[in-house]
């Protein structure tokens, strides 16, 4: 592919674009979809497109080519040129990193053994049967297979591969119509894949709840399980990036170096992480991924950023280009010192949320907010889960949430499903005095 | 194209297939995107693939290729029909599809104003009237997030059955975030969308640079005049634009037989509707909500859903009766009926599944007066921001953005987040009059995995709610 990208990049120069950005993709992905204990669909992607990004005296185009033939590469640079052309410039573009850079291997991302696995329906087999064992009646979700090849090129001197692999599932488990329970297992390399666990957790909580109360609204101590917790994380990402906090999308907005959430609080951006969904080498200029750290005890010490964003703001680049909107790879919330057992043991009246979905924004730049537990959610009492609830809402505000964790388990899970796009990794959570309503009539 | 389409189909059955389905897609468009502004950057759209969806032993495979040749296309079948031969031996019951009749069609939208015709430069004037009537208001808008996008969306549809639909929908939409800070205090408007299938003569009449105003001066006095909400009991008058994510999320949602059947149980979720509860009454009898793809110029429109079928209107709810189900083929199979044609896939490389297109809480023979003059105290919630709704589709919530008191039978001063917090049931049986114009509002509608946002409009006309209770 690095061909292709030459040529490309080649021929937006000789028209006159100043930085070019060419990502190409090669991704084998596979789908096994299930319900009711059977496969409902088994799906194969096979993609081949590049993502083209060019620059004319501060006006920008991008685009996806998904034909890789010369004729329409010139046919499409055209017209990139012939539409920027005459379009006013971003005033506040500041350009692309300058390379080239070195990188380095990251463990645990690629594997030659997902490249090779001819079938994976056994694993989804594993995972369903855990958690009839445990007490489940149906099951339902989804496992994937990934294999993900990356050629980067840009004018400003990179040139770069990566190659990952991923093997994940995801699956809820129910006994009636509202006793579920869901467990998720997301890895790299395939020696690492355990759909039991996830199978076994979606029924243990499944069969925790049998037989709900309704909930009462009010204030309460809340243990968020990490399941729950990466949702609100997977859109408090999104919200540390320059571009939403610009756009208004973020309750972070001119909060630098203020105080946004509880001192035991630090929460990173880890893009080079080993055996992590989210993990490259390198951004999308080119920069090699790092750490970065977005809270830092309480305080909010950076947005996630490009090299244009950086140079705005008179900062480095955090290496999260998305060349216009910079974007987290994998959120990491720095795990406490209690147990389980420890964190459960200091709430006297409380509630423990084993899922959250449907997360929704009154506004966002207040952070004011709710969301809805699913699956089984439990009232403690004295430490102790003593029944399970249901028809609850989490109603509160963001920043509120994060000031009032009170406690961080110390074991870390990661957490990639369909309601946390943006993996995340992070322990249970305990978090005081939460705003918790009901419907009423 | 339609080569390639039916070289797909021929191969699959003659590698074993019973079912098969071939659906070439096109989308080429614009994207541009203003924020504070500043022209963020130009998107060029330009997608395009093959999606195969095959039956072998009643197992169901797809799969997708973006390299347009015959033996890429080849291998896609040979890809979709090993995966389904491999499902079939994790069921318990093979997938069958209902009986249909199918045709042999070609339609397009057309458009007035071309959008293929007109420069990304004069596109780019309907966000910068955008900012140009917004700051004439006086009013703080401080963050503006604007999006235009315009895409055509060509398919190809075959299948062995004797289905050739082949359509051509142009669609346009604006989109946009705005946030009023005035006196110290931030409000906001996010996501405003105003869209339509057809060309760009839509958003010249439309004008949402006026809806933006409407939004900013709304949301101004908001924050000068804007006081606590009633509590308890009281009545509520819904616009059309909540109204139309009332009947979105709890009645098109519940209403989807795939849900009801569990196959998104681990996503989208279930539903509390259950096909033995067709004839149940579930609202007033004030209370009919249709589902209609066949709307002109719909941000939802088809004739034809990615099945093949006919599409026509659904009577979900007709006179406070559950009625209708929404149905693909696989689904409707189960309960011994025809597809409704809701079946519908987002771009070539996503399986068709049951979804939404123009769902409406249908008119009734109230005027807008008639529905607030006997209000002894209740609020009229204009548009919303927050709202969510559990993966049954039962407890919901809406928060007001635009609300206000209403008093003997007037409407007064603005109020502060009426919060509607409501099961299904309490929300329809509360309904006791509706207004006689209807009005749509654009969305994207989520589900399947990986997700598909599909365009839909929602809406209907005003309703009143008595006896509900509103929080703060």
């Amino acid at each position: 592919m690095f061909e292709i990208n030459e040529l490309i990049l080649k021929k937006a120069k000789e028209l006159g674009f100043g930085d070019v950005v060419v990502l190409a993709y090669e991704q084998n992905r596979r789908q096994v979809r299930f319900a009711n204990n059977e496969i409902t669909v088994a799906k194969n992607w096979h993609t081949q497109k590049v993502n083209l990004f060019v620059e004319y005296q501060k006006r920008l185009a991008s685009t996806t080519l998904t034909a890789l033939d010369e004729k329409t590469i010139e046919k499409t640079l055209q017209m990139l040129m012939k539409s920027v052309k005459n379009l006013a410039p971003k005033e506040d573009y500041y350009g692309i990193a300058e390379g080239p850079f070195e990188y380095k291997d990251i463990p645990e991302t690629f594997d030659k053994a997902i490249v090779e696995l001819d079938e994976p329906n056994e694993y989804v087999e594993v995972a369903i049967n855990a958690a009839l064992e445990e007490g489940a009646k149906r099951t339902a979700g989804v496992l994937y297979t990934d294999h993900n090849k990356l050629y980067l090129t840009t004018s400003n001197g990179v040139e770069a591969f990566d190659e990952g692999t991923g093997i994940e599932i995801s699956i809820r488990a129910f006994i009636g119509d509202e006793e579920s329970g869901h467990g998720t297992n997301s890895v790299r390399v395939l020696k690492k894949f355990d759909p039991e666990s996830a199978g076994r957790k979606a029924g243990e909580i499944a069969k925790m709840a049998v037989n709900p109360v309704q909930g009462e609204a009010g204030t309460f101590d809340v243990i968020f399980d990490p399941l729950a917790f990466a949702n609100l994380m997977s859109y408090m990402s999104f919200m540390a990036s320059a571009f939403a906090v610009e756009a208004g999308f973020s309750f972070l907005v001119g909060k630098l170096g203020q105080k946004v959430a509880n001192d035991i609080v630090t929460i990173k951006d880890v893009g080079n992480m080993p055996n992590a969904y989210g993990t490259r080498k390198f951004d999308d200029e080119g920069v090699p991924t790092r750490e970065t750290t977005i809270i830092e005890n309480g305080t909010l010490n950076t947005y996630l950023l490009n090299t244009s964003f950086a140079r705005k703001y008179k900062r480095e680049t955090t290496a999260n280009a998305g060349l216009l909107m910079p974007e987290a790879w994998n959120v990491y919330v720095e795990p406490g010192d209690y147990s389980k057992e420890e964190l459960f043991s200091e709430v006297k009246r409380g509630i423990y949320i084993t899922n959250v979905w449907y997360t929704r924004f009154q506004n966002y730049v207040t952070g004011d907010f709710s969301t809805i537990p699913r699956d089984g959610a439990f009232l403690i009492e004295n430490g102790e889960i003593v029944k399970p609830i249901r028809n609850i809402r989490v109603s509160d505000n963001f920043q509120h949430i994060l000031e009032s964790i009170e406690a961080l388990g110390k074991d870390l899970y990661h957490i990639h499903w369909w309601e946390v796009a943006t993996p995340v990794f992070t322990p249970y959570v305990l978090v005081k005095d939460v705003g918790i309503t009901k419907a009423t009539k | 194209m339609h080569e390639l389409v039916e070289f797909a189909v021929e191969k699959a059955q003659e590698l074993g297939a019973s079912y098969a389905e071939a659906r070439f897609e096109e989308k080429s468009g614009t994207e541009i995107v203003m924020k504070n502004g500043n022209p963020e950057g130009l998107g060029i759209l330009a997608d395009r693939g093959i999606g195969i969806r095959v039956l072998v032993n009643g197992g169901m495979g797809f799969a997708s290729t973006n390299v347009l040749t015959k033996e890429s296309v080849e291998e896609a079948v040979k890809k979709a029909v090993k995966l389904a031969k491999a499902a079939a031996k994790l069921r318990n019951k093979p997938i069958q599809f209902s009986e249909e009749d199918f045709h042999q069609v070609f339609y397009e939208v057309k458009m007035k104003k071309d959008f293929r015709d007109v420069s990304a430069e004069e596109k780019m004037e309907y966000l910068k009237l955008i900012e140009e009537r917004v700051k004439e208001t006086g009013v703080n808008v401080p963050m503006r997030f604007l999006r235009y996008g315009d895409f055509m969306w060509h398919k190809v549809f075959m299948n062995n059955e004797g289905a050739l639909v082949e359509s051509l929908i142009p669609r346009v939409s604006v989109t946009y975030n705005l946030v009023v800070f005035e006196e110290g205090q931030m409000e906001q408007a996010p996501f405003v969308q105003r869209a339509f299938s057809g060309g760009l003569e839509l958003i010249e009449k439309d004008k949402p640079w006026e809806w933006a105003v409407k939004d900013v001066k709304a949301l101004q006095r908001l924050i000068k005049e804007g006081q606590k909400p009633p509590e308890g009991k009281v009545d509520v008058v819904i616009s059309p634009e909540v109204a139309g994510i009332a009947v979105h999320e709890s009645v098109g949602h519940p209403y989807e037989l795939d849900r009801i059947m569990g196959r998104e149980a681990a996503q989208a979720g279930e539903s509390f509707v259950k096909p033995e509860m067709l004839g149940e009454r579930i609202g007033s009898e004030a209370v009919t909500v249709i589902e209609d793809p066949t709307i002109p110029n719909s941000w939802g429109f088809y004739l034809y859903d990615d099945e093949g079928v006919k599409a026509r209107p659904r009577y979900l709810i007709r006179e406070g009766i559950i009625n209708e189900l929404l149905m693909n083929r696989e689904y409707a199979a189960y309960l011994g009926m025809k597809s409704n044609a809701a079946a519908r896939a987002i771009n070539y490389n996503r399986e068709p599944i049951v979804r939404m297109a123009n769902t409406y809480l249908a008119p009734g023979d109230y005027s807008f007066e008639e529905l607030i003059e006997d209000v002894k105290l209740g609020v009229y919630m204009v548009s919303f921001n927050e709202w969510n709704i559990d993966d049954r589709r039962y407890q919901q919530r809406y928060i007001g953005r635009e609300a206000y008191l209403i008093e003997n039978g007037e409407i007064k001063h603005p109020v502060r987040r009426p919060i509607l917090e409501i099961t299904t049931k309490g929300l329809w049986s509360s309904v006791d009059a509706v207004g006689k114009e209807v009005e749509f509002y654009p969305g994207t509608c989520g589900k399947g995995e990986p997700g598909q946002g599909v365009p839909v409009w929602m809406g209907g006309a005003h309703a009143r709610l008595r006896d509900v209770v509103l929080r703060r």
